[in-house]
């Protein structure tokens, strides 16, 4: 497989303005591929989870270009960034898995009620995911009644459910002890096989970071280096 | 779009009724809830009560009063022709009384006054206004002589035609009236003063809930001179003071859907903040920042519109009951009726219903508008 999902080319990101700006990436070129697991590693600030919301259509880059299932970001509405992040990218972040107020089945759900599926057709495709990541009895549970490992195996079956081509996750054993990210690693690791997704996956975690098929290392270095590991 | 706002309704319902989960969002906002309720059931009640009193008054005036005048559009007497006869002919259910009339002088208790003799084609007894009964000190049973400007000649030389009568009763008409009016039978009228065409006609309906229609019925059945004087005008200065105290306490007791309104605000810009991960989870996986809004307009009419409906549904039933169960005693005599009467108008439903939506919507706006405008990335980042 050549083609592309991600390309990104001297993509620049910095917060703030003046005396208290910080220039996060500084020209940060990278390309990633259908069907490739990438793990992105680097110490806390470097700006890992700022590439992640850049690729996820959640920011805009300051300067660069940045290319997204082939189009450029730049040129995409408001309207459209957030129909592909319904559609076409699944999201887990490290906080805030699932709504509180919403039963697991329900926030599995969402992202097709957002797209305006009914509610049946909805929470049955939930129903296969919730299975999938081996939730099956928990379905009916709130947030509060499941473990953290739970949690996030429940925000993965949502990032799925709408069977998008991108999955990006930012540190999402962050909050795990070491079983439980085996087993949402072992998750994802299987989901990516057999939905045939191009994952994105940020951590902390070396062990986990080497079972991807390459690790992209975030130094804080002027230009970033994707670094090949197979 | 429709689609759309099912997955709104899901949610802000969720929110709203937390479906047995201790959601903070539901307690907060049953307090915004009852706080609209309330507000619109003083709003009801206050409306169903002025309404009460003020029917019972233009009731009392339609009992009292002259429902409809007719006047000459110009001169001081009314075109002739049977056309006052052909009226009384065709409207059985009017009566129609025709008066002519001039100066003259009232004599009698504390004195001599001048007054406006009317002389009343279907009157059989003497009748004084309330003016002229308080300027003499006269009352039902009084005697009263009426001195007109015709001479008569007299063994003492030529001397004002004068004519002792006694007073039957005091009017109860145009209360507004500042003329002193003394009401006497054509056949006295006419032996004091030279009468010539009428000068008013007076309608009546038998039916008093008929006063307001009056003028409209008869309009197209008089000549051209006659101009038609109907009841709201004949009464214009008191109906309009009803009005204006309907409008300034129905708006004072406005002020109180205004405060709940402030607090449906505070709590909408309250859930706003503490769901801001939330939005910004539904954000990131899709839901655009119009359809934040919405949801947000969606929470603040679930709370305000609806808390206004109830309390509307409240405020109503109440009043019908404290109607109905004359729970209210008001003193005897003071006023015509004998319990504070309430009553519920179509219009004063459909007012407050109105002014709770508005309200709510209004308290939506800006809580809406700042939970859709929050930067996603804040609401993501940290815990
Ligand atoms: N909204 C913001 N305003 C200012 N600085 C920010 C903002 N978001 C992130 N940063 C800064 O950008 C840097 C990179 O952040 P982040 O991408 O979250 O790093 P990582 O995920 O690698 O830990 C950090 O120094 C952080 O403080
Ligand atoms: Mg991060």
């Amino acid at each position: 497989m050549s083609d592309e999902l991600v390309i990104a080319r001297g993509v620049r990101k910095g917060y703030g303005a003046g005396e208290r700006r910080v220039e996060v990436l500084r020209g940060l070129d990278l390309a990633v591929e259908r069907g490739e697991m990438l793990a992105v590693v680097g110490p806390s600030g470097v700006g890992k989870s700022t590439l992640l919301h850049l690729i996820g259509l959640l920011d805009r880059p300051d300067a660069g270009e940045l290319l997204v299932f082939g189009s450029d970001t730049s040129r995409l509405s408001v309207e459209e960034r957030a129909r592909w992040r319904n559609r076409r990218i699944g999201f887990v972040f490290q906080f805030h898995a699932l709504l509180p107020e919403f039963t697991l089945e329900e926030n599995v759900a969402m992202p097709l009620l957002i797209a305006g599926e009914p509610r049946r057709t909805a929470l049955a495709a939930a129903a296969e995911l919730i299975a999938s990541v081996g939730l099956d009895h928990r379905r009916g549970h709130f947030p509060d009644e499941l473990s953290g490992g739970e949690q996030q195996r429940g925000a993965v079956a949502r990032a799925l459910v709408a069977s998008p081509e991108l999955l990006l996750a930012d540190e999402p054993t962050g909050n795990l002890d070491a079983a439980n990210a085996e087993i949402l690693f072992g998750a994802f690791e299987e989901l990516h096989l057999s939905r045939g997704l191009t994952s994105v996956i940020v951590t902390h975690n070396e062990a986990l970071a080497s079972r991807c098929g390459r690790t992209l290392r975030l130094s804080g270095a002027d230009v970033e280096v994707a670094c090949s590991r197979t | 779009m429709g689609r759309g706002v099912s997955v709104l309704g899901f949610l802000a319902g969720r929110y709203l009724l937390g479906l047995g989960r201790r959601t903070h969002v539901a307690a907060v906002s049953a307090i915004s809830f009852g706080a609209m309720a309330l507000g619109a059931a003083a709003l009801v009640l206050t409306l169903a009560l002025l309404e009460g009193f003020q029917a019972t008054i233009r009731a009392q005036l339609a009992e009292a009063g002259v429902h409809a005048e007719l006047r000459p559009r110009a001169g001081r007497v009314l075109p002739g022709g049977d056309w006052i006869a052909q009226l009384r002919a065709r409207h059985p259910e009017l009566e129609v009384r025709a008066s002519s009339g001039g100066a003259v002088w009232c004599l009698g208790g504390d004195g001599a006054v001048p007054a406006e003799l009317e002389a009343v084609d279907t009157m059989s007894r003497v009748e004084v206004n309330r003016v002229l009964a308080a300027r003499l000190g006269i009352g039902a049973g009084s005697e009263l002589t009426i001195a007109s400007p015709k001479l008569v000649l007299t063994p003492l030389g030529p001397m004002p035609m004068r004519r002792r009568v006694v007073v039957d009763a005091v009017s109860p008409m145009r209360p507004d009236d500042d003329r002193a009016v003394v009401l006497v039978p054509t056949r006295i009228g006419a032996a004091l003063l030279d009468l010539g065409a009428p000068r008013t006609v007076a309608l009546r309906a038998k039916d008093p809930a008929q006063a307001w229609r009056v003028a409209s019925v008869v309009q197209a059945e008089i000549p051209k001179g006659v101009e038609v004087v109907s009841f709201a005008e004949l009464n214009r200065p008191l109906l309009a003071a009803l009005t204006l105290e309907r409008v300034m306490i129905g708006f004072g007791v406005a002020l109180v859907m205004a405060v709940a309104a402030l607090n449906l605000l505070c709590n909408l810009a309250l859930l706003a903040a503490e769901k801001r991960a939330d939005v910004a989870l539904l954000t990131a996986i899709g839901l655009p920042a119009s359809r934040v809004r919405r949801l947000f307009i969606l929470l603040g009419l679930g709370v305000g519109a609806l808390g206004g409906v109830l309390g509307t549904l409240l405020g109503g039933a109440g009043a019908w009951i404290l109607d109905r169960t004359h729970a209210l005693p008001l003193p005897r005599g003071v006023f015509i009726v004998s319990h504070v009467p309430f009553r519920v108008t179509p219009g004063a439903v459909a007012l407050v219903l109105g002014v709770s939506i508005a309200a709510a919507l209004l308290a939506s706006l800006a809580p809406a508008r700042a939970a859709s405008r929050r930067d996603v990335l804040e609401g993501l980042r940290y815990e």
